[in-house]
């Protein structure tokens, strides 16, 4: 902890067009990461241009590229991710990744910023939204499991890191077993615990990304990782 | 948390996590199950159920008819639709029973859209719920806008996967409703009218009991419980939390985009819109508009730019004793 005291508190935004962004906000003001962060909603360019770094919340990732597109975000949102910390979570990851499967008709907008293929609701409808344990590396405390909240979630189809991209660094897998049933395509069910669509959680350069809710848990230790592993670190280096 | 028998438990459900929107210090406790052994997974959690209603959280949930309505949803930027067969202004105009709707139908709207598809089953019947389940849905409106099935009882929604939601006009029925196992409620409104003022009154009905709650002790608590038909510990968690345990969208009545940002601006999360977007002049404009200014409720300037020129506005009904189709809201008990 000592390495990481900047002389005054972080900026982070949260994206808050839609979805549940408020979750984020309780997470983020609760210790021991409180006393280290300002936190901003961000609905315009003006808020945030006031971040260090920034959270794109789960919620619908075509709503929010929708409002995004009509309030000339998409633009600032790009420039940012290239100069500074953004951590996607659920609909976050897909508008963070590279490519997306199941897009909405006629394609959907993406940010970009991490060199991964992403399906939208990749395990089927709600009824197969599902709770996991996970290990995650460099957690506080890891030997106590954290708690997976998977809803309508993304699943990583695989990693395209160019040779000038930053190396993508995996920090949470879920075991094959954990992972719902695939009823209609006996085939596509994962069996091989390296297969991509086993990564719930990875860091490529300054950005996470992760395809569960660690906002609907009453645990902040991912909200801590992020402020103390990726946010502080780059006021530092800046 | 399982039941020595294995059944699936009907006691009080866990409040969600961080349904707070505004006041952080309601920060409930998690209603994640324990899974403390790495390897272990489960679905159809009460986390998971209550989980994806904070995931449409200041978002527009839209009455469809057909997949091409689903679609000019989609590109409006709705976070979820409803699929029916008619919109609530039709089943008033045209009487008789009504259903749910054809699961062929609900079948291509889920297949002409990428957001999550809800769709509505007569109060108590569980089992058009059972077979909306086995279609795919992805949440199960249980709602006054059909015609009730069961004039006594609502659906046991704790046997389910599949999430509920129900609408609710006052803080009792509210909490009966999550105590039944919705893990998302609405105001109940007017279904149909174009005519906020029912959706307006549940709402301050639900937010004025809230606020009487959070400065009851325990005792009051017990009576105050007893006088709203409330089970005791929901109405506890209501009163500590000083919000509804669970997420609470307005539905009934919302047709403009100023309809939907009163809402907001009194406290609710996100709105429904139902026969206000497709009964009116331009439905792919006023959707827009409608989703802008649930995010932009707070801003009375964007709200003044989005709320020109969308054409003509549904015809609204007058609420009245003898209005064509009844109270719907007077339906649920």
């Amino acid at each position: 902890m000592a390495n990481a005291s900047p002389t005054r508190n972080a900026v982070v935004g949260i994206l808050a067009l839609q979805g549940a962004f408020a979750e984020h906000q309780a997470m983020l003001q609760r210790s021991p990461i409180k006393r280290k962060v300002t936190v901003v909603q961000v609905r315009t360019a003006e808020d945030l241009a006031k971040c260090d770094a920034l959270i794109i919340p789960g919620g619908e990732s075509t709503t929010m590229a929708i409002l995004a597109r009509s309030l000339g975000l998409l633009e600032p949102l790009k420039e940012f991710i290239r100069t500074k910390v953004v951590w996607g979570t659920c609909a976050g990851a897909i508008l963070l990744s590279q490519s997306v499967e199941n897009a909405k008709k006629g394609g959907q907008e993406l940010l970009g910023g991490i060199s991964v293929k992403i399906a939208r609701n990749g395990w089927g409808s709600q009824v197969e939204s599902f709770e996991a344990a996970l290990e995650v590396e460099g957690l506080r405390d890891s030997s106590t499991p954290f708690t997976g909240v998977f809803i309508r979630a993304p699943v990583i189809l695989g990693l395209n890191p160019a040779p000038s991209d930053p190396p993508i660094e995996v920090i949470a897998r879920l075991s094959p077993q954990c992972l719902p049933r695939s009823h209609d395509q006996p085939e596509r069910q994962v069996t091989d615990s390296s297969d991509p669509r086993t990564i719930v959680a990875l860091r490529q350069g300054r950005h996470l990304l992760t395809t569960f809710h660690p906002e609907l848990t009453d645990d902040n230790r991912f909200h801590e990782y992020f402020v103390q592993h990726c946010v502080l670190p780059s006021l530092q280096s800046a | 948390m399982t039941t020595p028998t294995g059944t699936p438990s009907i006691s009080t459900p866990p409040v969600p996590h961080g349904v707070g929107n505004v006041s952080l210090s309601s920060v409930a406790p998690s209603r994640s199950k324990e899974l403390r052994d790495g390897g272990s997974s489960a679905s159809g959690t009460f986390g998971v159920k209550s989980g994806l209603a904070q995931m449409l959280k200041g978002g527009v949930i839209m009455d469809v008819v057909s997949p091409e309505q689903a679609r000019i949803a989609e590109e409006a930027g709705a976070c979820a639709v409803m699929a029916l067969e008619r919109v609530p202004a039709d089943i008033r105009a045209e009487g008789g029973v009504a259903r749910m709707s054809d699961p062929a139908l609900i079948k291509q709207i889920i297949d002409a859209v990428t957001i999550p598809v809800m769709a509505k089953v007569r109060i108590g019947h569980f089992v058009e719920a059972q077979i909306l389940q086995a279609v795919g849905v992805d949440y199960i409106d249980e709602s006054e806008v059909l015609t009730p099935a069961d004039e006594e009882h609502h659906i046991n929604k704790h046997a389910f996967k599949v999430p509920f939601v129900c609408g609710a006009r006052n803080l009792g029925e509210a909490l009966r409703r999550i105590s039944e196992g919705a893990a998302f409620i609405r105001t109940k409104g007017e279904a149909g009218t174009g005519n906020v003022v029912e959706a307006v009154r549940h709402t301050r009905a639900v937010q004025t009991a809230i606020r009487q709650s959070s400065v009851m002790n325990e005792e009051e608590l017990y009576v105050f419980a007893k006088e709203i038909g409330a089970p005791y510990h929901l109405l506890k968690e209501t009163s500590r939390l000083k919000r509804l345990p669970v997420v609470n969208f307005a539905a009934g009545g919302i047709a403009t985009p100023a309809d939907a940002a009163l809402m907001m601006q009194l406290g609710c999360d996100g709105v429904f819109v139902g026969s206000g977007i497709f009964k009116s002049g331009d439905p792919a404009k006023r959707a827009k508009a409608i989703v802008q200014a649930v995010t932009h409720y707070n801003n009375p300037k964007v709200l003044a730019e989005i709320s020109g020129d969308l054409g003509e506005a549904m015809v609204g009904l007058n609420i009245e004793p003898d209005m064509k189709g009844g109270r719907m809201a007077n339906r649920g008990w």
